[in-house]
């Protein structure tokens, strides 16, 4: 992949790089058709931000990298803290850079970023990088009952009024109200604590459906990136959500971006207690984990590898509503699904025993095939998180098509089905 | 108990906020004392706190557009809460642009000063904010504690050197000591010395003035009327508390003194137009 960008362009996508690095560690380059996806998810699996930008954002744009034909795009991985430091000083950026080249390159398994600066210094950075399968979340916004439109200069507004080291904000939303207040948890030193609300009339949104009474809770810090990109963009944010237990999801787009993060909500506040905690600890702020997310990112080789992952396991919404026709691998599984004992369920979903009470997210991830299968799913599948390209064969049944449904017997919740992202999207917009 | 205020102009509600900010900045906890009149703001000096108190004084006339209050009893017609002054400087730093701000006593999960606000909006109806900042009771029989300090006899008074100069001179020292001595005498000669085995640094302020005390303080002790205007009075006193005490200094005050009583206290006095701010700091061996 070879890109080119020009002035202010360097700047937004280092807006973007920032807004990237207050989620997770690690950024996923995506280079694809219809646009550069940069992706990143927190430790946890309970926060995921994507930037995508369209190839009319850049001077150039093109998948194979000089010589090569774009045979088959790479999906590297990069460590943000090697990433971040080139776009830090924004300012230095917009006065002396005037163009920005990245190229990924294949044999030497590296990304470069070239910077061409006034006085004629160029300066080149050469990050390695690890391929790696995207992740994408999926989420069925065109089902949520609540959706929210607002210029990003409100939101900054409220947000404002919280600390800087507030964790988890509750945003509730009414027909005639929408508030959004600390989250308030038992047993903290009450004299610490300041609890603050604050509330705005529905008049102040540029567009403002409640179609049902809803508190959901989510960790704010992970999402003040994004609104810094959004206000210094000046683009309107949309806001989906429904019930607590299922993710919020803030967006915004313009001609040449789309910029989306999804945050895991807590289930339901009067269950607060923590979850039952699955394989290793969570690296992350002891409130945010208890988000527990679904962490099915295919990492390539093997799928176990996802117990890695930490706090796995807890939901997928399953398919049940879906109108949509499963190709006959997903059938299958779907049916294997309901043996308790399938071969796909690695140790800990067993072992684990968390009732839907407990505190769970339902953050779907699925992972990207390739292109012509991220088509043919586009069209035939409902759901959710899969695995692809596994060399495993414990799920030899089943094709490259990535299709697997985790723990889907354990959903209690009746969901609706989900479309992908991209029909998802364009249904609203 | 009860108590209910409300601040309607801007600039009343900025000065507020600038004195609970230095509040904030010299302790994490005090006592916030509400008569029919007054605000006081209140540390007393305990060891945690090094030995060093603080009294704050504000008119609350000169910041509230309303104020209500109905003390403990009759008799004592006062409310006394112990308060974290971070909270309540976070809580109005949101607010400056509101256009009014009521502060209340109510009873949330625990006693709680709430502060609430109303932010200006494009459409008719306003944005409400409201943080509700936890406060601890202070009961009658532990009143005794947060009276106001009575002025101590001291040996020199002499006005301050402009804070922010005498900020910088500290913030030097202190990488070098731990300990200052201030010394000054009647003849508006002020020292900051500090002493360690490689070095000693003394920085000379001159022409500073002397309050014209003399006939409210000391008036019993005619050692101090005779006292020679050259003899310094010293005193000397942990380094951080000084530079605390100057760091939270926001605005330049209308009157800035020092009182030394020699090797026991320096009680230095700030003195804006409806605030003013006593602070004491313990000298040390």
């Amino acid at each position: 992949m070879k890109c080119v960008l020009e002035g202010n362009g360097v700047k937004v996508f280092g807006k973007a790089v920032q807004a990237l690095s207050r989620i997770g560690e690690d950024l996923w380059l995506d280079p694809m058709v219809k646009g550069l996806a940069l992706r990143s998810v927190n430790a946890a699996h309970s926060a995921y931000a994507c930037f995508l930008f369209s190839p009319m954002f850049f001077q150039h744009y093109s998948l194979g990298s000089g010589s090569e034909p774009a045979r088959e795009t790479i999906k590297c991985k990069l460590v943000i803290k090697s990433v971040l430091p080139l776009f830090r000083c924004l300012t230095a950026i917009e006065r002396n850079v005037e163009r920005c080249q990245i190229t990924i390159s294949t044999p030497t398994d590296r990304v470069v970023i070239q910077f061409f600066c006034k006085y004629g210094i160029t300066k080149t950075y050469s990050l390695r990088f690890q391929e790696s399968e995207a992740l994408q979340a999926e989420f069925a916004s065109h089902l949520c009952p609540n959706v929210l439109k607002a210029p990003a200069r409100l939101l900054s507004d409220m947000v404002l009024h919280f600390p800087v080291s507030l964790e988890e904000i509750t945003l509730s939303a009414t027909p005639l109200r929408f508030t959004l207040r600390n989250y308030h948890e038992a047993g903290n030193d009450h004299m610490k604590t300041m609890y603050t609300e604050m509330s705005l009339h529905p008049d102040e949104f540029d567009f403002f459906q409640v179609g049902a009474d809803s508190d959901v809770t989510f960790c704010l810090k992970e999402l003040r990136g994004f609104l810094s990109f959004a206000e210094s963009h000046c683009l309107p944010v949309s806001v989906h959500f429904a019930a607590a237990g299922k993710p919020v999801c803030f967006s915004m787009e313009d001609m040449v971006l789309e910029a989306t993060v999804l945050l895991a909500t807590l289930m339901d506040s009067e269950n607060t207690g923590p979850s039952q905690p699955v394989g290793p600890p969570v690296p992350t702020s002891p409130r945010c984990a208890d988000v527990a997310a679904l962490p099915v990112v295919s990492h390539e080789g093997n799928s176990r590898e996802s117990q890695n992952a930490p706090a796995v396991m807890e939901l997928i919404p399953s398919s049940q509503g879906s109108p949509m026709i499963n190709p006959p691998a997903l059938r299958h599984l779907l049916s294997t699904a309901d043996d308790p004992h399938g071969p796909d369920v690695p140790d800990e979903a067993s072992a684990m025993a968390t009732p839907a009470s407990t505190m769970i997210c339902s953050l779907l991830f699925r992972a990207l095939a390739s292109e012509q299968d991220d088509d043919g799913c586009d069209v035939s599948l409902p759901v959710l998180a899969c695995y692809s390209d596994t060399e495993d064969e414990m799920e030899g049944d089943y094709t490259r098509s990535p299709s697997l449904l985790i723990s889907q017997r354990r959903l209690n919740l009746p969901s609706p089905g989900v479309n992908t992202w991209d029909s998802a999207r364009k249904r609203l917009f | 108990m009860k108590f209910r205020g409300k601040i309607i102009d801007v600039s009343c509600l900025n000065h507020f906020t600038r004195v609970v900010t230095t509040i904030s900045k010299l302790t994490k906890l005090c006592v916030l004392r509400l008569t029919p009149d007054h605000l006081f703001f209140v540390l007393s000096g305990k060891v945690a706190n090094g030995g060093v108190s603080m009294w704050c004084e504000l008119s609350q006339a000169n910041f509230f557009d309303e104020y209500q209050m109905e003390g403990v009893s009759s008799e004592d017609n006062e409310i006394c809460l112990e308060v974290t002054p971070e909270n309540l400087s976070r809580a109005l730093k949101t607010v400056q642009n509101a256009k009014s701000v009521k502060v209340k006593l109510t009873k949330k999960h625990c006693p709680c000063l709430t502060i609430a606000a109303e932010l200006p909006t494009l459409s008719s109806i306003s944005r409400v904010v409201t943080h509700d900042v936890p406060v601890n009771v202070i009961p009658r029989r532990l009143w005794h504690e947060f009276k106001e300090p009575s002025m101590p006899d001291f040996d020199v008074s002499i006005y301050l050197p402009p804070l922010k100069t005498m900020k910088s001179v500290v913030d030097r020292m202190k990488n070098l000591s731990n300990f200052l001595v201030i010394e000054a005498n009647l003849n508006g000669q002020m020292n900051l010395k500090i002493e360690t085995d490689l070095v000693s640094v003394t920085t000379h302020f001159k022409d500073l003035g002397n309050p014209p005390w003399g006939e409210d303080a000391s008036q019993e002790d005619s050692a101090s009327q005779s006292r020679d205007p050259e003899t310094m009075a010293e005193a000397r006193v942990d380094i951080r508390r000084l530079q605390q005490f100057l760091m939270g200094q926001q605005v330049n005050p209308s009157k800035a003194m020092c009182n030394i009583v020699c090797q026991r206290v320096v009680h230095l006095i700030l003195l804006h137009e409806d605030v003013s701010l006593q602070y004491f700091i313990p000298a040390v061996a």
